[in-house]
């Protein structure tokens, strides 16, 4: 019996990497979209975007049967109740590169990367959560610490880009809703840059206890 | 074991224990019945006297006993008795006693009273004037002397579990200490029990056996891991919940991951998309190829599932580094495509001049004007697959062992004489400097070189411009050098223009002519002499390209 819930545990584990790298392959694919103007990428971020919500239900299900039939106890139960938490955050992270990618959509004729920092920003963000799946498959807790800490960093980038975009609004108002679109996709990558953050702080919680 | 022992003799101790009292008690009660016969014998015989001597004044002055004493004349009527009133006694001529008295001389019965609890022994004798003098007696019975003693009886039979309880565990523990203490890894054969020795003997056997298999075991793995650990290739095993079983560190480092104590699975080597496909796909019993990026690197990952049974229980994934096989794929695809467009674009211009003329639709006078274009395009034709002739020959090295020593400076003197004609159509003017210096190589090779050089220096240069060739031997090199005075060479270009087909002028002009191989057939002409190229250009001010050769020897 527990043989058989160890294996279960170890499958579920198995997933959430798959998870997560689908998610860091969405954003990847949605910023490739935006800033390498890759029409191919908004198909296929939206694509990455669908199977992560097919994974988060199918975790979402593995967890629930483990609670109900195992009722585990302990550090079980912190790993699956931190699984269930850390695919909502996951399922975001999807859900906002395929917004992303949808706005690339229309702003694809642009040129965005020269003005702003916003090539900055979702390196930064992309990096966030590849570290924060990176710090769950090694269960890692300096890394999970060190996302933690880089949120601020994308943060700051968020406030930055609100200020170029709004220099570059007063300069020449005609292309107004492209920069308000730039802004929308700023606050994306800053909400990953959170919901990366959630997730390390789930790792340190399934690994420590502590939250 | 002690269990079992502790058992079997506590079952027997006890067991032996209770029949003891039993028997005891049934031998002891048997001996006191039989000493209450013979009292009760010798007291009739004694009061038998007494009464045949003095007859009934015997009873009056009677000693005291414990027996009770009845005299019952021949009809059976009581005469006397010590414990009740004889008149009130009823007749005892149907008592088994007498009756046996009566006959006999005497008579014995044994009756028990209506619980059972007692019995009376009776003992009768009779006299010479035939009356009966009957004693008896009452004595317990078994069943109530049990019952009487039922509390001396328990705490015996509780004395008798706990002492057997305390032999008996101490037994089985005597038993199996020399059992318990025997190392199952070395047995003592000498110390132990001779019935255990054939199965200890066996072990030891057997304990050889494993340790040479386990030797043999640990050798085979060191071996592998040699073997694995100095492969190039990357090799992973891996189980069907994608936990790795074992890696060597070429996977690690083509892969970029690492795996440790708490990220077993084969994902924490790499998680991208090609790798998760061909894991997955190799695991539902698929054999997989995929190319993988990891940063810098390009790797084809090979995933073949393992099977027992039928059941797919894992997979074995090999990892290729063919970063260089596909850099050189895509040269050689860049290179393809460049080919058959610099081929293309004459051809269809002869194509389209021909199909002028076959229609008739050229005018008799332009007629010389087409031929002359044909003519120039077959020219440029036959000039670019020359220059890929000559490179692939280059590429495959078919000169190599054709070297003499070349005087370098006598080659670019017969370049530029062949160059003369062209450099003066052009306003360029070709000087030579150095000296006579001489060098292991192929002619025909050094002398396209060389060509090669001058004619981009003249084709490059602008209207009285100037082209300085020098040859010279410094102190560990031969140094040619071709110097213009041209249009130069933007700095981002700098680094492409010996790849084949680049040109700066992306237009790939008629105007200006050329393949696009000639740097190209340079730089293979120098590595294929194992000299080195320098280049060096300002744009609008010329270009300077520099071939230095190890000196002979």
């Amino acid at each position: 019996m527990r043989n058989k819930f160890d294996e279960q545990l170890e499958r579920l584990n198995v997933e959430l990497i798959k998870m997560g790298a689908l998610c860091s392959e969405a954003i990847s694919k949605a910023v490739k979209a935006l800033l390498d103007r890759d029409t191919e990428m908004i198909e296929k971020a939206k694509e990455a975007d669908e199977e992560i919500d097919r994974k988060e239900r199918e975790i979402e299900g593995m967890c629930m049967r483990l609670l109900l039939q195992q009722q585990p106890v302990a550090r079980d139960l912190r790993v699956i109740s931190s699984a269930l938490k850390m695919i909502s955050d996951m399922e975001r992270i999807g859900d906002q590169a395929s917004d992303i990618a949808e706005i690339a959509k229309y702003i694809i004729s642009e040129n965005t990367n020269s003005e702003t920092h916003i090539k900055d920003m979702a390196k930064e963000a992309i990096q966030m959560v590849t570290d924060s799946i990176d710090s769950f498959v090694h269960k890692d807790l300096t890394m999970a610490q060190k996302v933690i800490d880089y949120d601020d960093i994308v943060d700051r980038y968020f406030d930055r880009i609100k200020t170029e975009l709004i220099a570059l609004i007063a300069k020449d108002n005609t292309k107004g809703e492209y920069y308000i679109d730039l802004l929308m996709i700023a606050k994306y990558l800053e909400r990953i840059g959170d919901h990366a953050t959630n997730i390390a702080e789930w790792v340190k919680y399934s690994i420590a206890g502590e939250h | 074991m002690s269990k079992k022992i502790f058992k079997g003799i506590f079952l027997v101790s006890f067991l032996t224990l209770v029949a003891c009292l039993a028997l005891i008690m049934g031998v002891l009660y048997q001996y006191f019945g039989d000493e209450l016969q013979t009292e009760l014998r010798n007291e009739a015989s004694f009061v038998a006297q007494g009464v045949e001597a003095s007859g009934e004044d015997y009873f009056a002055d009677m000693p005291a006993s414990k027996a009770r004493v009845t005299w019952i004349d021949a009809s059976g009527d009581v005469l006397f008795d010590s414990v009740a009133d004889e008149t009130t006694m009823e007749n005892h001529s149907d008592r088994q006693e007498f009756i046996d008295a009566k006959e006999l001389g005497v008579g014995e019965a044994t009756r028990y009273s209506g619980t059972l609890a007692e019995k009376t022994v009776y003992y009768a004798m009779r006299l010479s004037d035939g009356t009966v003098i009957r004693v008896s007696t009452t004595q317990s019975t078994v069943w109530s002397l049990l019952v009487s003693m039922l509390q001396p009886i328990m705490i015996v039979l509780a004395v008798s579990i706990v002492l057997s309880g305390i032999l008996a565990s101490k037994m089985a523990k005597h038993i199996v200490k020399p059992i318990n203490a025997i190392d199952l890894d070395q047995p003592d054969l000498d110390h132990a029990y001779e019935e255990i020795s054939p199965l200890l003997l066996k072990i030891t056997r057997q304990n050889q056996t494993i340790q040479h298999q386990m030797d043999e075991l640990s050798r085979q793995r060191h071996e592998f891991s040699v073997i694995t650990e100095n492969m190039n290739e990357g090799l992973v095993v891996i189980d069907n919940m994608t936990d790795v079983l074992s890696y060597n560190s070429a996977a690690q480092r083509l892969l970029g991951g690492k795996i440790t104590e708490d990220a077993k699975s084969v994902f924490a080597l790499n998680r991208s998309e090609t790798f998760r496909r061909a894991v997955d796909k190799a695991l539902s019993g698929q054999h997989a190829e995929e190319l993988l990026k990891t940063g810098s690197m390009v790797c084809r990952v090979i995933a073949n599932p393992v099977r027992t049974d039928g059941t797919v229980t894992g997979a074995v994934l090999i990892v290729f580094d063919v970063t260089q096989a596909e850099e050189n794929e895509a040269i050689r695809r860049e290179f393809t495509s460049n080919v058959s467009h610099e081929l293309k674009t004459p051809l269809t211009s002869i194509f389209g001049i021909s199909e002028m003329l076959k229609n008739g639709i050229v005018k008799p006078e332009d007629v010389k004007k087409f031929g002359k274009d044909i003519n120039d395009e077959t020219g440029r034709l036959i000039t670019l697959v020359n220059d890929i002739i000559r490179l692939s020959q280059l590429d495959e090295n078919k000169f190599a062992d054709e070297k003499q020593p070349v005087d370098l400076y006598e080659t670019a003197k017969s370049v530029i004489k062949q160059l003369q004609n062209y450099a003066g159509d052009n306003k360029v003017s070709l000087e030579l400097f150095g000296e006579h210096c001489k060098v292991n190589g192929i002619p025909t090779v050094l002398d396209e070189m060389v060509y090669n050089l001058c004619d981009n220096a003249i084709k490059y240069n602008k209207e009285n411009g100037s082209v300085r060739i020098s040859v010279e031997e410094t102190d560990d090199a031969i140094v040619l050098t071709v110097k213009d005075t041209g249009i130069g060479i933007p700095k981002e270009d700098l680094n492409r223009v010996f790849e084949r087909f680049y040109r700066v002028d992306k237009s790939h002009s008629k105007k200006i002519g050329g393949t696009g191989l000639g740097l190209s057939i340079v730089k293979h002409a120098a590595a294929c002499h194992d000299a080195s190229l320098q280049i060096d250009s300002r744009v609008d001010e010329g270009t300077t390209i520099s071939v230095a050769f190890p000196k002979l020897k």
